[in-house]
């Protein structure tokens, strides 16, 4: 068997590019970019059959990348995937075979011609449908998408209908749905994926204007959906051959560059241009088969010129050329000129606070504010995330802050997750929105509370890398956080992001657990005889003093220690001892024996404190993994909250 | 972004980037071979799916901290 696809070099950097565009466009527009790649693939001579299964197996490891967070998210009706993606999974087949049929009747030209006139007809459609999207938003600037949720009357109809023995519950509409619906339209989803390898924006279509599906939940599933339609296509076509890795594996190289930068660029991007983009592309794209249908019938014994045919080729491939180049054309120089933009009006809001008068500072009843920058609260910020799980981090951050008469920012990070996100451009939005919603919910409260706060949301792959560098730029003192309840097998894999943040933050951590509450009862300092320890002492006077609490000092020696360590420790937590009680804080110190973290958690409980400090040695990386802390542990389990000092 | 953390990223992505190159050099290399066990049919269907797999994973990890590095990053004004 010979190889579908000679690697020449100039063949390899056309595709190369065509998966960059591919790529950038589908990350711009929120859809699958098989519309480019299987045309473009075409274009070098690649038999459709081969375009199509190579294409297929490129899109579903990105589906199920994508499809696994969105159900840990909640987002994907696994029902409505599950049944739909079977359906699906028998269409693709359904699909395959049709086209290795056709392709053992009339050969490459047959299926050549079969694909090119379903792309002509569909991309037709889609890109007038776009284009009348874009000519509306432009008109209606602000207007909502329509698709947010689309209660139309087709999808009423089609929830109207009782057919007994059939009905099945989904929750993503709220109501029971004939599964002699969704089985007929999981099925032609699939027959399209498998003849064209176009899925995601036909299958999200279906399920919110046929079913009735909300856009998030629809483009959530569809993910599901993609990939059962994915994997089975690439199984059908690769267990007859017609699958080249090669091909495929070049045009991902390509398009996962593209994709993220369209992502990028969609943020910057008006929403008709976006439409603009997908509609002019599409009717490109079918223009250029138009020119090339005649030329792929001649192939099949019907008598074309040999003029007509290269004239025919010719213009088909320039038509091609120009969409790719337009394409990224238009979305480079919204990226470029977005970013200009966006910049220069960041610029212009910190000259906005630079010249802003500065207050008196306020009298502070210590020298120990300008002594210890450990002890300061000036600058507070919280890190929020929409759920349970930061709601008592919200309320004691605004609390502190109003006690210690700080500065309050507040923060959120909307996960950016690149390719499989260019599957379901809304659902970035939706996440965005959700998220300065919430950001905006915060700072309401804390203005009530009296305290001054402003809000950032940042994007980013990794939540701790965001959260910690905001803290670098806003110079924080302290970053409060809530904590992720893992237990077990799940702790250890998904160590969490203030475990990280801890490890990385050059500033204080203090993380509140969900039933937490500082209510100024006690504070414990665990000390071990450090520099790290000295630094917690400091930060704890300093706090003592504004929440007008009491201080517990503990220091542990494991149980098989010498009578000199345990000295060393009875000395250590007297000099603190008597450093803060000079300071005018209540103040009692204790020695114990056993592990540290389960000591101090254990002691914590029966002295009813609320509050833990602890010195931070700021292991990270490989060091932390090896070495743990039992920093890490204490925050781990406790039930009081827990603050980290790092070292000055 | 602190210099350490940069520094971190940096050795990250380049950490990614050689083992994405490494892969598509096998890829290169081997391609004559992974098409023929490809093409046996039954189970071997494995292969290309595997590849498909492995690769979108470590090309995509890379990629994604690349364009980090890069500060290509959202709209921050964007509300």
């Amino acid at each position: 068997m010979e190889l579908f696809f000679d690697l020449q070099l100039t063949s390899v950097l056309f595709l190369l590019f065509v998966g960059f565009v591919g790529g950038l466009v589908s990350g711009f527009i929120g859809a699958g970019g098989a519309f480019l790649f299987t045309p473009a693939m075409m274009s070098l001579g690649i038999p459709a059959i081969v375009a199509v299964a190579s294409n297929l197996c490129y899109m579903f490891p990105k589906a199920l990348q994508g499809g696994l967070k969105r159900i840990k998210y909640g987002q994907v009706d696994v029902k409505l995937g599950a049944i739909m993606g079977l359906s699906a999974v028998v269409g693709v087949i359904s699909g395959a075979i049709i086209q290795m049929e056709i392709k053992h009747a009339l050969g490459n030209a047959g299926s050549n011609v079969y694909v090119s006139s379903v792309f002509v007809v569909i991309l037709a459609i889609l890109g007038a449908y776009a284009l009348k999207s874009a000519w509306k938003l432009y008109k209606l600037p602000g207007r909502q998408d329509d698709k947010e949720h689309p209660i139309n009357k087709l999808s009423l109809w089609v929830q109207s209908i009782h057919i007994p023995g059939t009905m099945v519950y989904f929750r993503s509409i709220d109501t029971k749905i004939s599964i002699l619906f969704v089985l007929p339209l999981g099925f032609a989803v699939g027959l399209l994926a498998g003849t064209i390898a176009l899925s995601g924006f036909v299958g999200v279509t279906v399920t919110m204007y046929l079913l009735g599906v909300p856009g998030l939940m629809a483009s959530a599933t569809e993910l599901m959906i993609a990939f059962a339609m994915g994997i089975g296509g690439t199984i059908i076509y690769a267990l007859n051959g017609f699958v080249d890795i090669s091909l495929a594996m070049i045009i991902l190289a390509g398009s996962l560059f593209g994709v993220q930068l369209g992502v990028v660029s969609t943020t910057y991007a008006k929403d008709y241009m976006v439409k603009i983009v997908m509609g002019v592309l599409m009717i490109l794209i079918t223009l250029s088969l138009c020119f090339k249908l005649p030329v792929y019938i001649s192939d099949m014994g019907y008598t074309l010129s040999e003029s007509t045919v290269t004239i025919l080729n010719y213009t088909s491939f320039t038509i091609l050329l120009v969409a790719l180049v337009t394409g990224t054309i238009i979305i480079l120089y919204t990226f470029f000129q977005g970013r200009r933009q966006s910049a220069k009006a960041l610029a212009l809001a910190k000259d906005e606070q630079a010249i802003a008068p500065i207050s008196e500072p306020e009298y502070f009843p210590t020298s120990a504010k300008q002594l210890s920058p450990t002890g300061r609260f000036e600058k507070i910020m919280l890190v929020t995330d929409n759920s349970g799980f930061s709601a008592a981090a919200t309320r004691e951050g605004i609390r502190l802050a109003q006690r210690t008469e700080g500065y309050l920012s507040v923060m959120s990070v909307v996960v950016t997750n690149s390719e499989h996100e260019s599957l379901a451009r809304e659902l970035i939005e939706k996440e965005n929105h959700e998220a300065i919603f919430d950001l905006e919910t915060v700072k309401n409260l804390a203005n009530e509370a009296g305290v001054d706060c402003n809000v950032h949301l940042r994007r980013g792959i990794e939540i701790y890398q965001e959260i910690v560098d905001e803290a670098e730029v806003n110079r924080v003192d302290l970053i409060v956080m809530g904590r992720r309840d893992y237990t077990g097998f799940m702790r250890v894999i998904m160590r969490s992001s203030t475990a990280k943040v801890i490890g990385y933050a050059h500033c204080s951590v203090l993380v509140v657990p969900k039933t937490a509450k500082i209510e100024g009862k006690k504070i414990l300092l665990a000390v071990d005889g450090t520099r790290y320890s000295d630094t917690a002492a400091s930060t704890v006077m300093s706090l003592a003093k504004h929440i007008h609490s009491s201080v517990l000092v503990i220091s542990i020696t494991a149980i098989a220690h010498e009578e000199k360590r345990h000295q060393d420790s009875l000395k250590e937590v007297k000099r603190i001892e008597s450093f803060l009680s000079q300071e005018g804080i209540d103040v009692e110190g204790k020695v114990l024996s056993g592990n540290p973290a389960d000591t101090i958690l254990e002691f914590a409980k029966a002295k009813n404190v609320d509050l833990i400090v602890m010195g931070s040695h700021g292991h990270t990386g490989l060091n932390k993994m090896l070495l743990g802390s039992v920093s890490d542990r204490v925050i781990a389990s406790s039930e009081c909250a827990t603050l980290v000092v790092k070292a000055a | 972004m602190t210099k350490t953390n940069q520094a971190n990223a940096v050795i990250i992505t380049a950490s990614l980037g050689f083992l994405s190159a490494l892969l598509y050099l096998l890829l290169y290399v081997f391609k004559d071979i992974i098409w023929s066990i490809s093409g046996q049919g039954g189970w071997y269907f494995i292969v290309p799916i595997s590849i498909a797999f492995i690769m979108s994973y470590i090309h995509g990890a890379f990629v994604n901290h690349f364009w980090d590095v890069l500060d290509i990053k959202p709209n921050p004004m964007r509300s």
